[in-house]
């Protein structure tokens, strides 16, 4: 079976089509008041029942947001954010903890369904382990017994702090540490839940670990933290999926993913973010504002990243990695669309510190309305790095003559023995293509989108069979009204 | 020449890094009044601004704590004439020789900022050609008063606050100048001093010439150039700048070129000696068809620092860049380039391509590239590459087994990576230049 996963059908979808995720689910939501100071951050705390560590921790992130300025060197063009008018903390109200499935409340089962979650007996099917995150909690968790025979801890963050605070308290912020930027700093101090997973050495982790996130109760921002540890020889593949109820008004996320790799291990972190982009116009959509790093601790160890990004009115996110152990490898593999007024600013940074590490680098943007879409990315070689390689692609399609593709490299290199190199195109789909295509009897609108599928496909071959599944949806809905 | 005070200005309150070019300010006398106040609007913005930060993208790389902290003056009086500088002369003179392309050629001499007639050729101007002091057309033209408006930026503004003088080219339409008109930067000054050059170049329709400018000087200065370029329709230009300036000197030059229809502006910086090198190229293209073609290559040792920025914006349709900048740093050499092409909504069929490429010769040299597209419209071709590396091992290989030394065999390759940058030099020019560049090489192996 192809998969042709026609992206210029895909902004063509959004933009015209509407949007199929969104639906909003009538829950009753237990949330914070509106405002961001040092009595919210202990009413989360508190809420969650955290132990006094994580308050102080949280504390001093406030302490250093407090210091911080938005930043404004990303091409975005956003109104400023009234960070007093969000409310830090919403949580579906139940009344004790679910001890299965059937004590989940059935509406929030209906929004998965929709979602194509695979809760129930299809979980087993699709051999996915879901821990399901309705607007900052975690409802359920299934597989986890499977997982906990091999050792491997899969919960939420607040399950982990009451569960295994030596892991949480060893890992949490290492990677990221809570005054790293604006957007981390706020996370920190006010992160209501999210996945924490711990693969003990020499684990493989037989299953693909998935997380839907979702944003659901109006004017919530929503502050997910991600932490994944692989320890010595373990290796994982994650994978995480977006998509939000459809809004007027603006909805922030600062979420932040830590990863760490030990020594041999490999994580695979996949990506495929399809929140409300807002309308036409530019109202609504969601503000997407996310620090993700990962940390190749140990030698030979590996991280990859790839990301799928359809939705989101405005993308700020920088997937990176600190590639310290010897001979340890960072990816980087993106797909990115911007349609109508949609930005996104996104990239990544490859800091190769260790010795003979290796960087890759693919990056695919695709504009048209009056989408902006920037590629931002940084390869540092510091002196120790010796015989560091990276390889580096960007390339860029744009539909249509008011959007903009726009691409900012930054190499810094300290080490002579170090190879870089960086490649990047910028154009509208060649007419020689097209014109080949053309000749050997497709029509405009197949060739067209077998060229654009060509485009994306280096980086489409890298997500996991799950999330090929979910690009397969996201294209099928976009090909309604193309095709007869 | 003692001048009059700008009270208006110095009042402002300042950064302390400004202050003290706020107290050395004085109007020249015997200038326009037009003038006095683009030199006080100019000095007001510098004022407001300060010096760039760290945080400023378009400055990161340079470090510019020392200047801050050592504030570098321009001189008030008029340079002595050379005879009564003394000691200097000798092997001034002998660098003003080795900086000529031709003997015969065109030869405008600045000396301390200032136009030095007693070294400049005395010969006759080919027809069509003007090629004057800033300062005295200045004096005596308004019609150079929209040339002469304040620039944006801190340095560009305080270049127009303080300027003293320059060079005036103006070349009348269809005359084509073959022999390239020399323009030497020289610093002879004892004392340190800051020297603010402000020029401009004037080409009318179809014509074309080639201008070559070379930077000497000797001890420890601050030079801050700012040059501004308008081609008309079909006008051609070809610039060289080869930088050799005084081992603690500071160097920022500007220059801003408008291109209209079909014109074509070629650039080739070549950066060997000086302390702190900072070059940038601004190019408009206005005018349909317009091209350009910026080429920039640093050879760096010891601690030099060396940053060539370069921004070329495309407002109009099928217009092409040719950009090429390679760095050579060996030492604790610190060389960075960045540079922008942005393509207008508007300007379709635009053709650019951007290459940087870097060779690291030694464990504590450094290299950063930021090349930058920025494209708003969709039937364009545009690409950039970079690459960072020491020497290829196989290439030296390949010298030596055909009976080179290793150091030759490096200097070999490193001459022959950089000659690159020489594409648009004709004989005469591309002779000289390779003759510069082999003459640092050579200086630059006997470093440990």
């Amino acid at each position: 079976m192809t998969l042709p996963l026609d992206s210029r059908e895909t902004v063509r979808f959004l933009a015209e089509e509407g949007y199929k995720y969104g639906f909003v689910t009538e829950i009753e939501a237990e949330s914070a008041p509106p405002g961001l100071g040092e009595e919210t951050v202990r009413f989360i705390s508190g809420k969650k029942g955290e132990p006094s560590w994580l308050l102080e921790w949280r504390l001093s992130a406030l302490a250093a947001w407090r210091q911080m300025t938005p930043p404004n060197w990303a091409k975005l063009r956003l109104a400023p954010i009234d960070y007093q008018a969000i409310s830090y903390y919403s949580a579906p109200k139940q009344k004790t903890a679910p001890q299965s499935l059937d004590e989940v409340d059935p509406e929030l089962l209906r929004t998965y369904e929709k979602l194509g979650i695979p809760l129930k007996e299809r979980e087993v099917l699709a051999g996915v382990a879901v821990d399901a995150v309705f607007d900052s909690v975690s409802v359920a968790t299934t597989f986890k017994e499977e997982l906990a025979k091999l050792g491997i801890i899969f919960c939420s963050i607040g399950e982990a702090v009451r569960e295994h605070p030596d892991l949480v308290r060893r890992y949490l912020g290492s990677v990221v540490p809570q005054g790293d930027n604006f957007f981390a700093a706020l996370n920190s101090a006010v992160f209501s839940d999210g996945t924490f997973a711990y693969i003990p050495p020499g684990v493989r982790c037989p299953l693909e670990l998935s997380t839907y996130f979702r944003i659901n109760a109006a004017k919530t921002g929503q502050f997910e933290r991600t932490l994944i540890v692989a320890d010595k020889g373990a290796a994982v593949s994650y994978l995480e999926g977006c998509t939000a109820p459809q809004r007027d008004e603006n909805q922030l996320h600062a979420a932040v993913v830590e990863l760490v790799a030990e020594e041999d291990a490999a994580i695979k972190y996949s990506t495929v973010q399809n929140w409300y982009p807002g309308d036409a116009e530019g109202k609504g959509g969601i503000y997407n504002f996310v620090t993700k790093r990962g940390h190749c601790r140990g030698a030979r160890s590996k991280i990859s990243w790839t990301q799928v990004e359809t939705g989101s009115a405005i993308t700020w996110k920088y997937p990176s990695c600190i590639l310290e152990g010897d001979r340890s490898i960072g990816e980087f593999y993106s797909v990115a669309i911007t349609n109508n007024c949609q930005q996104a600013d996104t990239g990544t940074k490859m800091i190769h510190i260790g010795k003979e590490t290796r960087s890759t680098i693919l990056a695919k943007g695709i504009s048209a309305g009056r989408g902006q879409n920037t590629y931002r990315g940084l390869v540092r070689v510091l002196p120790r790095a010796e015989g560091a390689r990276n390889h580096t692609r960007c390339d860029s399609l744009l539909i249509g003559d008011r959007c903009g593709a726009h691409t900012v490299p930054y190499i810094e290199t300290r080490n002579p023995s170090a190879r870089v190199e960086h490649e990047a195109t910028t154009g509208k789909i060649s007419e020689d293509q097209l014109f080949y295509c053309r000749q050997r009897g497709l029509g405009e609108e197949d060739a067209l989108s077998l060229i654009v599928n060509g485009f994306c496909k280096e980086v489409l071959k890298e997500l996991p069979m799950e999330f090929a599944v979910e690009a397969q949806k996201l294209l099928a809905v976009s090909l309604e009204g193309s095709v007869g | 020449m003692s001048g009059r005070a700008a009270g208006r200005v110095s009042a402002l309150a300042a950064k302390p890094e400004v202050q003290p070019y706020l107290d050395a300010f004085v109007l020249p006398e015997g200038e326009p009044f037009w003038l006095w106040r683009e030199r006080e609007e100019s000095l007001a913005r510098f004022a407001e601004e300060g010096f760039p930060s760290r945080k400023n993208e378009s400055w990161r790389s340079i470090d510019l704590e020392p200047l801050a902290k050592n504030p570098l003056f321009p001189l008030a009086e008029a340079p002595q004439a050379l005879a009564a500088a003394g000691a200097f002369q000798g092997a001034l003179l002998a660098r003003l020789e080795e900086a000529r392309v031709e003997k015969k050629g065109l030869l405008f001499v600045l000396r301390d900022g200032r136009f030095d007639p007693a070294l400049s050729s005395q010969g006759e101007l080919p027809e069509g050609v003007r090629l004057g002091s800033i300062s005295a057309a200045a004096r005596s033209e308004t019609l150079l008063r929209p040339r002469l408006k304040a620039p944006s930026g801190p340095f560009a503004a305080l270049n127009a606050a303080f300027f003293r003088d320059g060079f005036f080219l103006e070349i009348a339409p269809g005359t084509i100048l073959d022999q390239p008109i020399e323009i030497v930067h020289l610093v002879a000054a004892a004392a340190s001093l800051s020297l603010h050059t402000r020029s401009l170049v004037l080409l009318g329709e179809e014509s074309r010439a080639t201008l070559c400018e070379s930077f000497i000087g000797e001890g420890r200065y601050w030079r801050n150039d700012r040059v501004d370029i308008a081609l008309a329709p079909s006008a051609e230009l070809s610039r060289f700048l080869i930088l050799e300036e005084g081992e603690n000197a500071i160097h920022f030059d500007e220059t801003e070129a408008v291109l209209g229809e079909a014109a074509r502006f070629s650039s080739c910086a070549i950066l060997l000696r000086g302390r702190t090198l900072r070059q940038e190229t601004n190019v408009i293209s206005e005018g349909r068809g317009a091209r350009s073609v910026l080429n920039a290559a640093a050879l760096l040792s010891g601690r030099q620092e060396a940053n060539i920025v370069s921004a070329v914006e495309h407002h109009a349709a099928e217009g092409e860049t040719r950009e090429l900048v390679k760095i050579a740093a060996s030492g604790r050499a610190h060389g960075a380039f960045q540079g922008r092409i942005t393509v207008h909504p508007g300007a379709q069929k635009v053709d650019a391509h951007q290459l940087s490429q870097n060779l690291l010769l030694s464990p504590r040299a450094a290299v950063d590239a930021k090349p930058e597209l920025e494209i708003f419209a969709d039937d364009v071709k545009c690409s950039h590459g970079a690459a960072v590396g020491d020497l290829d091992e196989a290439q030296i290989f390949y010298c030596r087994s055909r009976g080179l030394p290793q150091r030759e065999a490096r200097g070999l390759l490193i001459e022959a990576f950089l000659r690159d940058v020489l594409a648009e030099a004709t004989t005469p020019l591309a002779r000289h230049l390779s003759s510069r560049l082999s003459r640092r090489l050579a200086t630059l192996e006997e470093e440990p």
